[in-house]
This record gives structure tokens, sequence and C-alpha cells, in this order.
């Protein structure tokens, strides 16, 4: 049954119609109510440099990462680039699915990366937006690592007022290939993010994604990774980190296509406030992908009696000889930790910000690079002295 | 140093008193054995004087070095220079035992006022202490305790007493879940620590850990309050005849 509702202020400076509460997948996350107001693509403004150099500042992988490839309202800067952007590519992200079906009405430009051979040093990909009016900023990109190759990029994600970001990132690992993907988002309170990462592995491939969300009031997103050959691995793992109205929801997709793959799905989710946390995570696994093993856990700390976290762990398993597993947790931080920790003379906000640290620190241990790994647990440990005021 | 003075505790929610009226007097410099069967109130003594929610002090005092050691928040107590050896230490997974030792000797430093250690100086301060104990560096790049064997566990514990350096220390059942040879390890550690200036206060049920750390003073628990105090001859009279002439306790 479809029903045909009057579109929104937002769907109408669109074009587009927006997902709402009574479709299965956004049954949390009703776009047409919780996007409130227009947000008209491709407007242009005019940034100052002042302000771009702030935002680029506002890194934490400043020291780790120094290839950068730098976008700033959706455009590409090659004057803040180390690296040069590759040539535009045929994108295979199409469908009705809705934040797709928006990157490819208004994504003009994004980042192109084809990596080979193993670099140590991490790519990065900045996204910034500057102060402006409410306006949608969509961005593609593509991401290949070569047969073998192996590598780490980090998107980061920053920005500030009431525009919405709309990120598509399609990544293609070649038979072989190993990638360390860390998405950092830490957008502005008014901020709305629409992401979708899409990934396929060939044979023998390995990932680690790990994306945290710490900003913006609203967040969105969805990853599908698609095993094409057999013997790959996908660790996908996530944190959260949010506070005040903050709402953020995951949906991960993973399809076992073929045989003797590996997939780990782990989100640590810190919840203070009157924040919201989602996550969704399907894992199919289809008849001929026989010695799957695929497992998936969802854990969230509310910090907070108004804090809510919503889990809905889906396993469709067609093949008969696979290990397949889930499990979802919430809680309170341990009573027991924190009096050790105070016992031995840490102050209580002080061993509550390093029990949070430590809570979310599981989710991006599949990091290997040491430096950027490094970067992630001194954010996380001061997230909570930064917030301490917004209870 | 420390004066406890008739002091009752009850367990919050439950309303059960389970100190009831207990005085001691520690001064610098001496090692205090108190002895007494289960339930007697030995480990609700400890959490108390280190402060642990869940305790409700209903009569008497504690004074540390002449201040209400009892008005004070836990982290407040270490800084002033109390420690407690932990029966069963807490594991806490995601927080590195170095990272932990480092973070915690600082905030001690900050609070009273001191310049915080900088890395390679706590880094050597640490290596040498546990040299000392025989704890491998693998294992204070380990969560704290996460997968320390109840051995590890209790050097560990001492450990953190050495690099704290605290002046007044309550070990709790310290010698519980430990074979000789780790027992050895762990005493001396403990003896190396002995000063003029800084008390400890043995809890133990059995009187084996005090041939390893001879006590100045043996103070038997019953049911809330000390019942006989001596020298360390106590210790072993209790040990031949047990605690049957004190009353069983209900546990």
């Amino acid at each position: 049954m479809s029903v045909t509702l009057a579109r929104t202020p937002a769907e109408e400076s669109l074009g587009l119609n927006l997902p709402h509460r009574r479709m299965e997948d956004w049954r949390w996350t009703d776009l047409r109510q919780l996007v409130d107001r227009p947000y008209p693509p491709r407007l242009a403004v005019a940034e100052t440099e002042k302000d771009v150099t702030r935002l680029l500042e506002a890194s934490p992988f400043a020291k780790a990462a120094r290839q950068r490839l730098v976008f700033v309202n959706g455009r590409h800067r090659p004057d803040l680039s180390q690296l040069a952007n590759g040539p535009k590519s045929a994108t295979s992200t199409a469908g009705d699915e809705p934040i797709l079906a928006m990157n490819a009405a208004f994504a003009d430009d994004g980042a192109r990366l084809s990596l080979s051979g193993s670099a140590d040093a991490p790519v990065e990909l900045v996204f910034i937006a500057t102060a402006g009016p409410a306006r949608t900023i969509a961005t593609h990109n593509v991401i290949e690592v070569a047969p073998d190759a192996a590598a780490t990029v980090i998107e980061t994600h920053f920005g500030e007022g009431p525009y919405l970001a709309n990120s598509v990132t399609e990544v293609r690992l070649g038979a072989g290939a190993r990638l360390d993907r860390i998405k950092f988002e830490n957008e502005g309170s008014e901020t709305v993010h629409l992401a979708h990462a899409q990934v396929t592995l060939g044979a023998g491939a390995r990932l680690a994604d790990f994306t945290l969300h710490a900003g913006a009031r609203l967040s969105r997103q969805n990853g599908t990774y698609a095993f094409d050959g057999e013997e790959a691995e996908a660790r996908v793992s996530g944190a959260y980190l949010l506070t005040g109205k903050q709402h953020a929801d995951t949906r991960l997709f993973v399809d076992h296509k073929v045989p003797r793959c590996l997939s780990r799905e782990l989100f640590k989710c810190v919840l203070d406030g009157e924040a919201r946390g989602i996550f969704q995570g399907k894992v199919v696994v289809r008849p001929q992908a026989q010695k799957t093993d695929g497992k998936q856990s969802s854990h969230a700390l509310l910090l907070s009696p108004s804090a809510e976290f919503d889990a809905k762990p889906e396993l469709e398993i067609f093949a008969d000889d696979v290990v397949c597993g889930h499990g979802a947790t919430a809680g309170d931080l341990n009573a027991d930790h924190l009096f050790y920790l105070e016992s031995r003379g840490i102050p209580a906000p002080e061993a509550r910000a390093l029990l949070v640290a430590a809570f979310v620190g599981e989710a991006f241990e599949t990091v290997a690079h040491d430096g950027v790994r490094e970067a992630l647990s001194s954010f996380a440990e001061g997230w909570r002295a930064l917030h301490r005021g917004d209870r | 140093m420390l004066e406890i003075n008739n002091l009752h505790v009850k367990i919050e929610d439950e309303g059960r008193e389970i100190i009831r009226g207990l005085t001691l007097s520690v001064k610098p410099g001496e090692v205090h054995a108190i002895m007494g069967p289960n339930g007697s109130g030995k480990s609700t003594l400890s959490y108390v004087l280190a402060g642990r929610e869940g305790y409700e002090v209903t009569e008497g005092s504690v004074t540390y070095r002449g201040e209400d050691l009892l008005a004070m928040e836990p982290n407040q107590r270490a800084a002033k220079g109390v420690f407690l050896a932990f029966q069963y230490p807490i594991e806490i997974p995601g927080v590195v035992t170095m990272q932990f030792l480092k973070v915690a000797l600082n905030a001690q430093r900050k609070a009273r006022g001191e310049k915080e250690l900088s890395t390679p100086d706590f880094m050597r301060l640490v290596k040498e202490r546990a040299a000392k104990l025989g704890i491998a560096q693998e294992m204070l790049k380990r969560p704290v305790n996460v997968g320390f064997s109840g051995g590890e566990k209790k050097r560990a514990e001492i450990l953190q007493m050495a690099v704290l350096e605290p002046s007044l220390c309550i070990l709790d059942e310290t010698d519980s879940g430990l074979d000789i040879d780790a027992l050895r390890v762990v005493a001396d550690g403990v003896n190396g620590l002995r000063s003029p200036d800084r008390a400890m206060v043995v809890i133990t049920h059995y009187q084996r850990l005090l041939d390893y750390i001879v006590p100045d003073f043996v103070h038997v628990l019953s049911k809330g309050r000390i019942v006989k105090s001596g020298d360390r001859t106590l210790a072993h009279e209790l040990e031949a005849r047990g605690y049957a002439e004190f009353g069983k306790d209900a546990a």
C-alpha cells in the first residue's frame, strides 16, 4: 500500500520524498518529521578563510595524517589538499534508497581515491562546512584499493550551522586488499548528517571500518557490506558519544554471498542527556555461503535516565554450516569500577571520563594505526569534560 | 595517625549493624593486625575507611591526621595517603594498568599541590617498583586486573601501593588466594614499604600472613568490635585455639 502524503517544506526544497516511520528501516528515525525545514541543494555560500582554517584545525588527526584531500562546502579545494583528486568514475550507488537517491540528485563533487601499494601514512578526507543558511551539501566519494594493496583512509566531518550533509562513500576492495577506514563525524549541534557507505570486498580482502558519531543533532548512517570473494573479512565497528537531544541511527547490512567469509559488527554507544541511539544490524547468509562466521553486538552506556537506546539485530541465515550470533546490552557505569578508580585518588568526574573512554575504546581496537587510535582515545577521554555542562 | 572512636556502621537499605562500637588507635610506623572470623566486620571496616558507598555511620568518629576522614570523598582520602589493598581487586576492561597508575598518581599529586610527574619520570618509577615485585612490563600494558591470576592481582595491588606511596595502608585479606611463593613475594613487597612514617592495618582471617608481615599489635574483631588486643603472640594463640572463645559470628 502506498500513501501519498503532502510534501513537507524540506521535501519541497529537495524535490523528493523523505522516509518516515511507517517504513520499517526508518521506524526510529522519521526524516519527514525530524528534517523540519527547507534544505535547498546547491546553495552557494561565501566562506571566509578564517573559518576554513579554524575548522581544518579541529581534526584530531592533524599529527597522524599528512596527506589530505579537503572539501569545503562540498567542493574540492586543491589549494588546501596535499593529494590530487582522481577522475570521476562510474558510480554503482543507485536505487531508491532515500539517502542514495538524494546523493544521486545533488552530489557534484567528492573524493576519488585509487590506492595501490602499501602506504604507512593515512590519507585523510576532510569535509568541512562553514556557517551559513540551511542547505544541503552532498558529496560522493569513491575509494578503490587495488588487489593486495593496503591503506588507511580517514574521513572527517566538521562544520557549523544548520546544514544537511549527505555523504555517500563507495568502497571497493580488490582481492587481498586491506583497508582501515575511520570515519569521524563531529559536526555542529544544528547539523543533519545522512550518510551511506557501500562496500564490496574481493576474495581475501580485509576491512576494518570504524565510525564515530559525536556531532550533529541528527545522524543516520547506512552501511552495506557485500562479500564478492571467499575468505574475506569485514570488521565493522562504531561508537556514539551523544548528549543533549542528539539522535544517531546506524543501519548495517552485511551480505554473505559467498562461502568462508567473516563479519564482525561491534557498536559501543554512550548516551547522555536526552540523547537517543539506534543500532540496526542485518546479516544475511545466502544458501551458498557455507562456513560463514558472523557476529554482531551492540552495547549502550546510558549516563542519564532520559537517554534511550534501541537495538534491532536481524539474522537471516539460509546456509546450514555457519557460526552466527548477536547480542545487545544497555546499562549504567559500573559502581565497583568507579569506586576502585576513586579509591586510588582519581576524582569522580575524571574516573567517569576514563570509564566512558574505555567503554567506547573497544570499538576502535581494530584501528591498526597507532597515531589514529591514540587520537580517537584522547578525543573519547576529553568528550565527557567537554559536555559535563550539558546535563 | 588513625583514631577510630566508638564506630558504628550499618549497611544502607538493610539496616543491619555490622560495626558495633569499634575503637582503634594507630600511630605512624606501627603495623596492626585485625583478625576475626568471617562476618565479624573486617571488610566493612576496610570499605568504610576507604569511603565506599552503601554504608551508613550511625555513631562514632574516624580521625586521620587530625581530620575527619569520613567527611572526605574516596579520592581525597587517597590523596591524603589512605590506601586500601582490595581483597578482590576490581577488573577494569579498557583501562590500561600503566595509564591507570599515571592518572592516579598525578591526580593525587595535583590534589596535594605537587607538580605532576612527566611521562619518562613516571615510567622510570613504575619500572623500578615493578621489578622489585617481579612484575613483567607486559602485565602493565594489560587492562587493570583483567585476566590476571589471583597472585598477579595481589601483586598489582602492592605495586599500586609502592607507586602511590600512601601513609596508611589497609590490607584486606591480602593473603587470600595466594600460594606460599606468591605470599612471600607480596609480603616482601609490603615489608619493603614499612617505614617510621607509614602505618599499616593488616586485615586477615589466618595467622599465616603474620609470619611474613610481623605486626606490632594484634586485635581480635568479633561481632563488630575489638574484643581482645595483644602483641604478635595473640595471633599464634588464635591459630591454636580458633575464634570459638569469642563466639561465632553470624555470617
